[in-house]
């Protein structure tokens, strides 16, 4: 009798264990679901057994996060893989696995470190990252050629170059993204980063306060608000995200452009844009004090398991991560969706120099880029900064003013 | 009975006496009861109060708007003309766009570059050239309430000119016999006739703008309504710390709004529902 029921129970885990089924939610613009698409193909050549199924998320990461709160608030066990932004690990770590034992596993030690530290909450492995992002300059090399200017080093450099070419040229000096969302938390701590100041300090202290860094923060925003004062940038960047920067750009009514590495392909692509094979990317320019720096936003995705999966899911789970994030998936996603890579070594490959050259000369960019602050509480700390900024940069409050409400607020949320 | 409890008082039971505690969907944050401390630290909260007069000024405005211009488009619609079906049907369109892709749409025309909207309005000098519409609060509001009264003036006339030919004919025509103006004939038999039709198309349209979202959350995301303050509330913080009883009373409180509204109309139109 207990034979039987050993027997019967080793053949239930096996008929189980043949075929999982998880779901994962995924981007899905374009290029981006037909390379997923085509990766679950290659995944089952080698585990026939697991079923992947995508659940396809919305185009704004709002969005998503919106979508993810539901999901989590209400504890169900899908989708199993969640794709998540770089800022959202620390305030969904208590929902998802704890994936530290799984270091080796993943080998997250040959990964860009800023990634990891994206993914790492409070020592933690919650989420590895997959593609990465950073804010890169991009230029029109027709232009600069023309008028007889190297690549700009450093903003106000940027703001003369761009002033001079744009009145000749009559188009637009330089477009940013500075609506009132998440993107301009990414514009502006690249202004902020770049003269060497910060809102908060590594340990999620409100510095703003500071002397030094006071003096810092105030250059650097008025150097940015310049750039809309003095028409290098069209008033309009105040309601401008990504796509509404990008189209101008590759319409040629724009000189420079500060964008992510996406912009890359479409704007050379000569089906859609008129400024093809004229472009190139250089680091965003440093401030022009003692102590700037180049500076770029950390941006892009990971993937983290649902806690809520059963144990043979997040098996799975973790076997397609680690599928997705190996050397030659990542070099397949680059080359063709135009997302970079997280493994170091992936930039060193012949082939991507071949297909996207700029990644390879631009390692540098992303192996420095800065992150967000990790914190929970990010969604209302970039909120504050967000409105704040918002505020200044419309004209509404000083630089003085806005940095001292900006202050108590982020010390009223943090608990300071 | 039980249907109707399950999905129309049960969620609304639960929202009152959410209201009533601290806590967050973060695991680890305990609910407390903290009786009516969510409601006296929403009426200190500038961005509420802020949200809460955004919200009754586009309500005022815009309704009042398509209440004159659908009733204006109503009376004509009523007369007798060629074509009137494919008038009638064509006007409709508006209404018919989901709200969420009409306000992408106007985004776009109110776009400083390429906007065409923005672009005659920089050629006829009403605006200064480049400057963009939806950053400024006024600007926005204004530009925001033009795209609300152009999707929905459509729909008040429609409403309207379903009361106006209930109207019975003969009683025109007797006032016409006892020589009553035009202007007479409208105050003395249209209007009265009409009120009720009135009274339900305001009532539709104000409870609808009360709660706007959409339009506000796509087109400029820094002038807030009630509504789009309690979805940041909500789903930007659920996790970050104990806000999901405030928002929960940001819901009561704009239940409330809306139903002193829909009592009022009711009131001051002598409407009653037998």
């Amino acid at each position: 009798m207990k034979k039987l029921l050993v027997l019967s129970l080793v053949v239930l885990m096996a008929v189980m264990g043949m075929s999982v089924k998880i779901t994962m939610a995924a981007g899905a613009v374009g290029k981006e679901l037909e390379v997923l698409m085509n990766q679950i193909k290659m995944f089952n050549k080698i585990y026939p057994d697991i079923e992947v199924q995508l659940l396809p998320m919305p185009n704004s990461s709002t969005a998503r996060h919106d979508l993810y709160v539901t999901y989590l608030g209400a504890m169900t066990p899908d989708p199993d893989i969640l794709m998540i932004d770089v800022i959202w690990p620390a305030e969904f770590a208590p929902f998802v696995e704890d994936l530290t034992n799984d270091y080796k596993y993943f080998e997250l030690d040959k990964f860009l470190p800023g990634t990891v530290k994206s993914g790492t909450v409070q020592g933690r492995i919650v989420a590895i990252p997959w593609f990465t992002d950073a804010g890169l300059l991009y230029y029109r090399k027709d232009l600069l050629q023309k008028y007889g200017y190297d690549v700009p080093q450093t903003w106000e450099e940027l703001k003369k170059v761009a002033a001079d070419i744009a009145s000749k040229e009559k188009i637009n000096g330089m477009l940013f993204q500075l609506n009132q969302y998440e993107g301009l938390v990414c514009d502006v701590a690249e202004f902020v980063h770049s003269y060497g100041a910060d809102f908060l300090d590594a340990n999620g202290k409100v510095i703003i306060g500071d002397p030094d860094n006071h003096a810092r923060l105030v250059k650097a925003l008025t150097m940015l608000k310049s750039f809309i004062d003095d028409g290098v940038a069209p008033k309009g960047v105040l309601t401008y995200m990504e796509e509404e920067t990008r189209r101008p750009f590759q319409n040629g009514e724009s000189v420079f452009l500060r964008n992510w590495p996406y912009v890359w392909s479409l704007a050379n692509d000569p089906k859609q844009s008129k400024i093809a094979g004229k472009i190139g990317v250089a680091p965003l320019p440093m401030g022009d004090i003692e102590g700037g720096r180049h500076s770029a936003t950390l941006g892009g995705w990971m993937l983290a398991i649902n806690k809520y999966s059963s144990a043979a899911e997040k098996d799975a789970a973790k076997k397609f991560i680690k599928f997705l994030t190996s050397y030659d998936q990542q070099l397949y996603k680059a080359m063709n969706a135009g997302q970079n890579p997280t493994r170091k070594a992936v930039y060193s490959d012949p082939k991507l120099k071949e297909a996207a050259p700029f990644m390879v000369e631009l390692y540098n960019v992303f192996i420095n880029a800065e992150p967000r602050p990790i914190t929970p509480l990010y969604t209302e700390v970039s909120d504050a900064i967000q409105r704040h900024i918002h505020d200044f940069l419309l004209g509404k409050v000083d630089v003085e003013k806005a940095l001292k409400d900006l202050e108590s607020e982020l010390k009223m949320i943090t608990g300071q | 009975m039980l249907a109707i409890f399950i999905t129309a008082f049960f969620p609304l039971i639960k929202t009152f006496w959410d209201s009533f505690f601290s806590f967050g969907l973060r695991p680890g944050i305990p609910k407390r009861f903290i009786g009516f401390d969510n409601y006296i630290r929403l009426f200190h909260d500038t961005r509420f109060m802020t949200s809460l007069w955004n919200t009754l000024i586009f309500t005022l405005i815009s309704v009042t708007l398509e209440f004159i211009l659908g009733l204006a488009t109503a009376l004509i619609l009523n007369a007798k003309f060629a074509l009137r079906g494919v008038v009638r049907a064509a006007i409709l369109i508006p209404w018919a766009v989901p709200t969420s892709v009409s306000s992408q749409m106007w985004k776009w025309m109110y776009n400083d570059q390429y906007g065409i909207v923005a672009q005659i309005l920089y050629k006829l000098g009403w605006l200064a050239p480049g400057t963009p519409i939806l950053s400024e609060k006024w600007s926005s509001m204004v530009a925001i309430i033009a795209v609300d009264v152009w999707k929905t003036a459509p729909f008040m006339a429609l409403l309207l000119l379903a009361g106006l030919q209930t109207i019975p004919s003969e009683l025109y025509e007797a006032a016409r016999i006892d020589g009553a103006s035009g202007w007479k004939q409208f105050t003395k038999i249209t209007l009265p006739i009409l009120s009720p039709t009135i009274a339900v198309a305001l009532i539709f349209r104000t409870l609808d703008a009360l709660r706007v979202f959409d339009i506000f959350y796509i087109m400029n995301k820094s002038v807030e309504t009630m509504a789009v303050y309690n979805r940041h509330i909500l789903m930007d913080r659920a996790f970050t710390g104990a806000w999901f009883g405030y928002g929960s009373a940001i819901s009561v409180v704009i239940f409330l709004i809306i139903s002193i509204f829909a009592i009022i109309y009711m009131r001051s139109l002598n409407l009653k529902f037998e």
